[in-house]
């Protein structure tokens, strides 16, 4: 292992840079949607952190497959924190959301934005995940049984997607969409730095917590050892 | 493996024939609920008391079915009786589909009582188109019974077993719900049909059966 | 028949949360041998004997049946293995004779295989009766039928005479010495006599470690 002082810095130096920079762009540079007017900003910290959790899930299912292969513990733990982090930017992407949805709509909560609600049910399923692991003594099966579970989410993200695209418009027709705006030169150049700047912090943080994970196991390990109980 | 199933689901059915603990407790249970949401839905007009009604349906199912499922492998953790089964020469996915082929059984016979119960709690006069409403049940009932036993298998491992259950298992059945639900309005009168529904429920179906039975050979030992 | 298997675990250990069941375990059965496994309740025999059968994962250290992992066996080889547990593995709402079917079916067995393991544990004449009214020597006779319905070649046997009476520790003795030989076989006890007359080798455990 090679000795950083401090694991993820490069990561969580491009995001220290990045994100302020993005939110410069955003406030100071970028002028205001012709629709929505000031509140649309949002949207360029909504949009990349929403993506940003999704990268970070789609990380902790690709570990939970390289687990079930290998059945290597550093997987299951990656898995764990990819899973971790990932409902660390999904709380922000409700919070996000639901900010959003005051200002435009005047509601806290609107039931029929579409992403909005595949998010609350992706978020749900990996509150549970937490509920599954924590029920489990540490061990091999904690590790299989998590990862299995976290697969599912593999049919459920596209599935809940597909369920509310097709039919949640029977309840709810659509009043507004953003997806498919027409992003300007200007205006992606701002969403783009402010989605490496998330992905850059969510790497970061990834690091960051693998690294504290595997120095509690090995001061455990060394506790263990001293008191005879060596395994 | 079919022929595996097929016999660990023909035991399933002979201890529930026997011991008859989950089934007629089903029954009852979807009964009662069906009642509560009649009541609950107190508020509701005449004319809206339908559309809410397909709803009350689904919610009705899908608690009931939790019920079977939480015992899905009670009878064999009871003796251990499930170590032999892992032992034995077989699949270990034919273990998965002989419990939802048991769980399919199950919840089949509760749908006997439940749709009669709430056609005539909820309409009366007209009634759903059955056809469509069957294959929504059909449908749906796939989905709860593949999902539902790799979850209960899942649960059976932490400590909190019937607590993790529903937490589990609920949010992966949103959107089986979400289908099911237009799926049934759209059999009902004046209802426009529900084959974009259906067609999702089966796509749903498709996609958790393979997962499920790719993966529930991975859950053995402890 | 297929040849009786060579168990092997290596430095292997087990831990249930902060309880250490089994301490860096190395031990070999050959082909054929039968190897009794001696020890006080708790000293981690019932543990190997669920790795070796695949039905638990160790912490550390790998066992291995013919050089394949315990817990990754290939169906074949998984039918090899005869199981009995400290628990009688069977369904209480079913009779015997329904009991044994169900694995018979499992293994692929006929109905005669069933009959004649019935005869052999002596509950020919309760084969009909549903197993809730059993004793517990007679719900062991019945597991010891389901153990040996296939033939194992590799038998583990986890404190097998359980709840036996005379009759029934003298049948149990009789199985054994038929097969032994011909199976592999690990023998969980803390019954020194028992031990005595059948294993080929003994091995001591206390506390998840062997001492002997």
């Amino acid at each position: 292992m090679t000795k950083r002082a401090f694991p993820g810095a490069t990561w969580m130096a491009v995001s220290t840079f990045a994100i302020p920079l993005s939110i410069a762009l955003i406030f100071w540079w970028l002028p205001d949607d012709a629709d929505q007017g000031f509140s649309q900003k949002i949207f360029y910290l909504h949009v990349p952190i929403a993506l940003t959790t999704y990268a970070a899930f789609a990380y902790g299912a690709y570990a939970a497959v390289r687990y079930l292969r290998s059945r290597d513990a550093v997987w299951d733990l990656r898995s764990y924190v990819g899973i971790h982090v990932g409902t660390i930017f999904g709380t922000l992407v409700l919070v996000t959301g639901s900010l959003w949805a005051k200002v435009s709509w005047g509601l806290w909560w609107n039931w029929s934005e579409r992403q909005l609600n595949v998010f609350l049910v992706l978020f749900l399923y990996y509150c549970a995940y937490f509920m599954l692991r924590f029920s489990i003594d540490e061990g091999e099966r904690r590790a299989t049984y998590s990862a299995v579970y976290t697969l599912l989410g593999i049919a459920l993200v596209p599935l809940s997607f597909l369920a509310v695209r097709l039919l949640g418009s029977i309840f709810h027709p659509t009043v507004f969409t953003h997806e498919g705006a027409q992003m300007p030169g200007t205006f992606l150049l701002g969403f783009l730095v402010a989605l490496a700047g998330m992905l850059a912090l969510a790497v970061a943080m990834v690091q960051l917590e693998l690294r504290g994970k595997r120095a509690a196991l090995r001061v455990r390990e060394l506790r263990r050892r001293l008191v005879g109980d060596d395994l | 493996m079919i022929g595996a199933a097929l016999t660990l689901a023909g035991k399933d059915l002979r201890l529930e024939l026997r011991r008859r603990e989950v089934v007629l407790g089903m029954a009852q249970f979807v009964i009662v609920t069906l009642v509560i949401a009649h009541f609950a839905l107190v508020a509701v007009g005449d004319r809206q008391l339908p559309k809410a009604a397909a709803g009350v349906l689904w919610i009705a199912v899908l608690f009931t079915a939790l019920l079977a499922l939480g015992r899905a492998f009670a009878a064999d953790h009871e003796d251990g009786a499930l170590d032999a089964v892992l032992i034995a020469p077989i699949d270990r996915g034919a273990i998965w589909l002989g419990k939802v082929l048991a769980q399919l059984t199950f919840l089949a016979a509760m749908e006997v009582v439940a749709v009669p119960a709430f056609w005539l709690f909820f309409f009366q006069t007209s009634g759903p188109d059955i056809r469509a409403l069957l294959a929504a049940l059909v449908l749906a009932n796939v989905g709860i019974a593949s999902v539902g036993v790799l979850v209960s298998a899942l649960a059976q491992a932490g400590r909190a077993r019937d607590v993790l259950l529903p937490v589990l298992l609920l949010p992966l059945l949103v959107p089986l719900v979400l289908a099911a639900v237009v799926a049934t309005l759209g059999s009902f009168p004046g209802g426009d049909g529900s084959v974009r529904a259906l067609g999702f429920l089966a796509l749903f179906d498709t996609l958790f059966v393979l997962l499920a039975w790719g993966t529930y050979e991975h859950l053995s030992g402890d | 028949m297929t040849e009786a298997p060579t168990v092997a675990l290596r430095g292997c250990s087990k831990r249930f949360g902060e309880r250490i069941a089994l301490r860096r375990v190395t031990l070999t059965v050959h082909r054929g041998e039968t190897l009794a496994l001696l020890g006080p309740n708790g000293s981690g025999k019932s543990t190997l004997l669920r790795l070796v059968a695949g039905l638990s994962w160790p912490t550390a250290g790998d066992v291995e049946i013919d050089g394949v992992a315990a817990t990754r066996l290939a169906r074949a080889s998984r039918g090899a293995l005869g199981y009995l547990g400290h628990q009688t593995q069977a369904w209480r709402g079913l009779t015997a004779r329904e009991n044994l079917t169900v694995m018979a079916d499992l293994h692929r067995l006929d109905a005669p295989v069933v009959a004649a393991a019935l005869a052999t544990v002596g509950l020919a004449d309760r084969g009909e009766d549903r197993i809730d009214g059993f004793s517990r020597g007679m719900r062991q006779r019945l597991a010891i039928a389901r153990t040996l319905l296939h033939d194992p070649t590799l038998l583990l046997a986890d404190e097998p005479t359980t709840g036996l009476d005379t009759d029934g520790l003298a049948m149990l003795d009789d199985v054994l010495e038929r097969r032994r030989g011909d199976a592999t076989v690990l023998l969980a006890t803390h019954d020194e006599a028992f031990a005595a007359r059948h294993a080929d080798r003994v091995v001591r455990l206390a506390g998840g470690e062997i001492v002997a």
